[in-house]
C-alpha cells in the first residue's frame, strides 16, 4: 500500500495543491486528473524522489509525507526506492535489441539462465517471441509502450508510476494497451499511480481517480 | 555521470586551461624586457626592444606578415561567401559540402607539401603545359613558389581557410532562417547575389566573427606552412622569430621574445583594424541595401569570386592527388605529365623511417585525443548539471559558462607567442623532450576542438533515458557509459576524428616540447619539404594526409552500423556455442 499525506505543493508562494490525501492497495491503479500546470508531474517527482519535502527546486515547494507499506519514504533516495516510472515516451535504449532492454532490467543476482528465461517469457507475453533481436525502432508504437511497461516491471520496483503513458499512442491503440497495463499491474500486485488528462484513461484502470482543480484561483 | 563537487572541478578545469597560457606568455614576456634568470639575467631593460627595432630584417618579415596575414583572410572570406551566395540550398551543392571535410581534416603542411609539387617551376602545371605550348624542355627559371612576396604562401593559406569558413557558415545558416529570407527576397525580384549581399551576409557576418579572428591569427602566426611554401629571405614574422628562438646564439632569445610579444600585439591591432573596417564599411552601405535596386554592379564581384573559388577547391585536390603520385613515381623526367615508370621501392626504402615516423605520430594523435575525449566530457558534465542547478534562478551564469571561453584561448593566442615561454616551465619540469611533454602541448590544442564539437549534441541528450536506466538498475557509472556515450556514439567518434587530425597537424607544439628528439610525419615532411627528395616528402605527406582521412571516414562508418554489426556478431557467437554444447 502506497499512501500520501498531507501533500501540498506550492509555486513560488501562490498554493498549487494544498492536504492531498490517499492510499492506493496493492493491486490498484489511482487516477490523478488535472488540468496542465496544477502539479501532477510534481506530485510524481516528489514519490520518485526528485523533489524532497521541504525543498525548494526553482521555486516549486513540495511538503508532505509519502510512505510505501507504513516505511517513510521522505528520506530515501531514488535508487533505493525501488519505484517503476513508465513516462509519455517509452524511452526504449535505441542501440539495444529488445531483449537487451528486458535484461537491462533484470536484476544481477538471479542465475544467468533465469534471467534469460524470464525476458524470454515477457517476448511470448507480448506476443513477439521472434523480435528478440530486432532493434526498438523495429516496432510499432503500440509494442514499443509494452515493451516499456514489462522493462520497467522486470526491474521488480515496489510501487509504479505512469506520466500518461497512452497519450502518444494512437486512440486505437490505446484500449488494448491500456487493459494490458491494468492486467500486468495487477498480476504484480504493486500500487500504481497513473497521472492523465484524459478521463478514459482513468476509468479504464479501474479503480479511484482524484480530480485536482485549481484551488488558488 | 554520477558526479559531485562540480564547483571544484570546474575551478581545477578552468585552472588546467590558463595556468599552461598564462605561464607561456610570462616566459615570454619577461625575456623580451631582458629578465630571463636561466641565462643569468636579472635585471629588466629595454636592450630587446632596441635590438629588435635596430633589425632590417624584421621589418622586412613584419611587412610580408601583414600583407599575407590580411590578404588571406579576406581573399578566403570572400571566395567562400560567393560560393555559399552561388550554391546554396541547390541540389549539386550538397555533393559538394560533402568533400569540404577531407580538405578540412588534412594538415595544412600536406597540402602545403602538395601545392609545391603543383606550382613550382618544375610542378605539375607547368608539365601539363610542356612542351606543347610552352616549349620548355627543362623547368623554367621561375619563382612560383615561395616567391618574395608571398603569394604562394596567400594562395596556401586561401586554400586551407576558405573551406573552414564555408563550412562554419553553413552550419550557421540555420539560425539566421537563410531558406525564407532568400524566398522572400527572390519573391521580391530580387537577384540571388543582391538578395544575399544585401540581407544574407550583414546577418552572417555577426555569427562567423570568432571564425574569422581564428583565421586571421592563423594566417598572422603560422609557421609551418610558411616553412614549406612562403617566402624564405625574408620569411614572415613567425618563421623569423621561429628561427631566432631556435639560434645557437642563446641571446637571440631576447630579441625573438620581443618580436613575439609585437606578433601579438600587431594581431591585436590587425583585429581591431578589422572591426573598424567592417563597421565603416556596413555604415557606408547601410543606405545602399534599401535602395531598392533589384541587381547591382556588385553582384559581379560574388560572380568572380564564385569561380576563384572553384579553381581554389580544385587546386587543392590536384595538390592532394599529386602526393601519392609522387611517392609511387620511379622515373619523372621534367616534361611528363605523369611519371614513365612506377614503382613500390620509395615506401620500401623508407619504410623504416615511416615506420617509426608513423608510431610516434600515431602514439602522439592516440593519446592526446583520447584524454580530450575524456576531459571534454568531464567538463560537458559540470557544465551540464551546473547549468540545471541554476537554468531556473539564473539563466545567463549557465549560458556563459567560463569553459566556453576559455577553450577558445588556446586557438586563438599565436604558438609562437607562448610555445617557447612554455619551453622554459618544461625545463624547470625536467620534462623537456619526453613524450608525456609533447601529448600535454597537443592535448592544449586538441582539446578545444573536441570540447566544441562535443557540446551542442552532449548538452541536447535526452537525459530521460539515462535516468530511466538508473531507476532499472542503480549502477550509474555504468549506465553513464552504456547507455549516454553508447547513444552519443556518433558525436564522440565525430569530435575524436577531429581531434585526432588537429593533433597529426601540429608541428611547433611537437618540434618545442620534444625537442626534436620525436619526430612526427608532420615535422619530418615540413623538414625536408624544402630539401628536394620529392619521392621521400610525397610518401610522408602521403601517410600525413591519410590517417586523417581514415579516421573521419571511421567515424563517419562505424556509429550507424555499430548496434546492426554488434547483435550480428552476438548471433553468430551465440549460435557456435549452441552447436559445440
Amino acid at each position: 500500500m502506497l499512501s500520501v499525506k498531507q501533500f501540498s505543493l506550492s509555486l513560488n508562494g501562490s498554493n498549487l495543491i494544498s492536504n492531498l490525501h490517499f492510499d492506493i492497495a496493492d493491486g490498484q491503479v489511482l487516477s490523478i486528473m488535472g488540468p496542465s500546470g496544477i502539479g501532477k508531474s510534481s506530485l510524481l517527482h516528489f514519490l520518485s524522489g526528485t523533489l524532497h519535502h521541504g525543498n525548494q527546486v526553482g521555486g516549486l515547494m513540495a511538503s508532505g509525507e509519502a510512505s510505501l507499506h507504513g516505511v517513510n519514504l521522505n528520506n530515501q533516495a531514488t535508487e533505493n526506492r525501488k519505484v517503476g516510472l513508465l513516462q509519455q515516451m517509452p524511452l526504449l535504449f535505441p542501440h539495444m535489441s529488445i531483449i537487451e532492454n528486458l535484461l537491462f532490467a533484470i536484476p544481477e543476482n538471479l542465475h544467468k539462465q533465469d534471467r534469460y528465461a524470464s525476458a524470454q517469457q515477457a517476448l511470448e507475453k507480448l506476443g513477439i517471441p521472434d523480435k528478440a533481436n530486432t532493434l526498438p525502432k523495429a516496432l510499432s508504437g503500440g509494442q514499443q509502450a509494452r515493451v516499456a511497461l514489462l522493462r520497467t516491471l522486470l526491474a521488480k520496483p515496489d510501487y509504479l508510476l505512469l506520466d500518461e503513458p497512452f497519450s502518444k499512442l494512437d486512440p486505437a491503440l490505446r484500449r488494448d494497451v491500456r487493459a494490458f497495463v491494468l492486467n500486468e499491474i495487477q498480476q504484480a500486485n504493486i500500487p500504481a499511480l497513473l497521472v492523465t488528462h484524459d478521463p478514459d484513461d482513468a476509468k479504464a484502470m479501474k479503480g479511484q481517480c482524484i480530480e485536482l482543480t485549481s484551488t488558488s484561483i | 555521470m554520477p558526479l559531485k563537487h562540480t564547483t571544484l572541478i570546474t575551478w581545477l578545469m578552468a585552472l588546467l586551461l590558463i595556468l599552461p597560457i598564462a605561464v607561456g606568455l610570462i616566459g615570454t614576456l619577461l625575456p623580451a624586457f631582458q629578465y630571463f634568470p636561466p641565462l643569468g639575467e636579472h635585471r629588466m631593460a629595454f636592450t630587446p626592444w632596441q635590438n629588435l627595432f635596430a633589425q632590417g630584417e624584421f621589418y622586412a618579415s613584419l611587412k610580408l606578415t601583414l600583407i599575407t596575414g590580411i590578404v588571406a583572410p579576406v581573399i578566403a572570406l570572400w571566395l567562400a561567401l560567393s560560393l555559399l551566395a552561388w550554391g546554396y540550398e541547390r541540389a549539386f551543392f550538397k555533393k559538394f559540402e560533402a568533400l569540404l571535410s577531407p580538405l578540412l581534416a588534412i594538415p595544412h603542411a600536406a597540402i602545403a607539401i602538395g601545392l609545391l609539387f603543383l606550382l613550382s617551376p618544375s610542378g605539375w602545371l607547368v608539365r601539363l603545359f610542356s612542351p606543347w605550348l610552352t616549349g620548355f624542355d627543362r623547368p623554367p627559371n621561375w619563382i612560383s613558389v615561395q616567391d618574395p612576396y608571398g603569394l604562394s604562401l596567400i594562395f596556401a593559406l586561401v586554400i586551407k581557410e576558405m573551406p573552414y569558413l564555408l563550412f562554419v557558415m553553413l552550419a550557421t545558416m540555420k539560425s539566421i532562417q537563410a531558406r525564407e529570407s532568400l524566398q522572400v527576397c527572390q519573391s521580391l525580384g530580387y537577384s540571388r547575389y543582391t538578395a544575399w549581399r544585401k540581407v544574407l551576409i550583414p546577418q552572417l557576418y555577426p555569427l562567423i566573427r570568432l571564425p574569422i579572428f581564428i583565421v586571421i591569427t592563423f594566417s598572422l602566426t603560422v609557421v609551418d606552412l610558411a616553412l614549406v611554401i612562403g617566402p624564405n629571405t625574408p620569411s614572415t614574422l613567425a618563421v623569423t622569430l621561429f628561427r631566432w628562438f631556435n639560434d645557437p646564439d642563446l641571446s637571440m632569445r631576447f630579441m625573438a621574445s620581443a618580436g613575439a610579444v609585437f606578433l601579438m600585439l600587431s594581431i591585436a591591432l590587425v583585429l581591431g583594424g578589422w572591426e573598424m573596417a567592417h563597421y565603416l564599411l556596413s555604415k557606408i552601405t547601410r543606405t545602399e541595401r534599401s535602395n531598392g535596386k533589384r541587381h547591382g554592379l556588385t553582384d559581379a564581384v560574388l560572380a568572380v569570386g564564385r569561380i576563384l573559388g572553384l579553381v581554389t577547391l580544385l587546386s587543392g585536390f590536384v595538390a592532394l592527388l599529386l602526393l601519392p603520385v609522387w611517392s609511387l613515381a620511379k622515373r619523372w623526367r621534367f616534361p611528363d605529365a605523369l611519371p614513365s615508370q612506377w614503382t613500390f621501392d620509395n615506401l620500401e626504402r623508407a619504410a623504416p623511417l615511416l615506420i617509426t615516423l608513423t608510431s610516434n605520430t600515431l602514439i602522439i594523435a592516440l593519446s592526446a585525443t583520447l584524454i580530450a575525449c575524456l576531459v571534454s566530457l568531464l567538463m560537458l558534465e559540470t557544465k551540464r548539471l551546473i547549468a540545471k542547478g541554476t537554468n531556473q534562478r539564473n539563466n545567463t551564469r549557465a549560458q556563459h559558462h567560463a569553459f566556453d571561453w576559455l577553450i577558445y584561448v588556446p586557438i586563438l593566442l599565436p604558438q609562437i607567442g607562448f610555445l617557447f615561454g612554455l619551453h622554459v616551465l618544461l625545463i624547470y619540469l625536467d620534462l623537456n623532450g619526453a613524450l608525456s611533454a609533447i601529448i600535454a602541448l597537443h592535448l592544449m590544442y586538441v582539446l578545444p576542438y573536441v570540447y566544441l564539437t562535443l557540446k551542442g549534441p552532449y548538452l541536447a541528450y535526452e537525459e530521460e533515458y539515462l535516468r530511466q536506466a538508473n531507476r532499472l538498475n542503480h549502477k550509474p557509472w555504468r549506465n553513464y557509459v552504456l547507455i549516454k556515450l553508447a547513444m552519443l556514439k556518433p558525436a564522440i567518434f565525430t569530435a575524436f576524428a577531429i581531434g585526432f587530425s588537429v593533433s597529426i597537424a601540429q608541428y611547433l607544439p611537437t618540434l618545442i616540447a620534444g625537442e626534436g628528439r620525436y619526430s612526427t610525419l608532420t615535422t619530418e615532411a615540413v623538414t625536408q619539404a624544402a630539401s628536394g627528395d620529392r619521392k621521400q616528402v610525397g610518401s610522408m605527406a602521403l601517410l600525413q594526409a591519410a590517417f586523417p582521412i581514415l579516421v573521419f571516414w571511421l567515424a563517419l562508418t562505424l556509429p550507424p552500423r555499430w548496434t546492426k554489426w554488434r547483435l550480428a556478431m552476438k548471433m553468430t557467437l551465440k549460435r557456435k556455442t549452441k552447436c559445440s554444447a
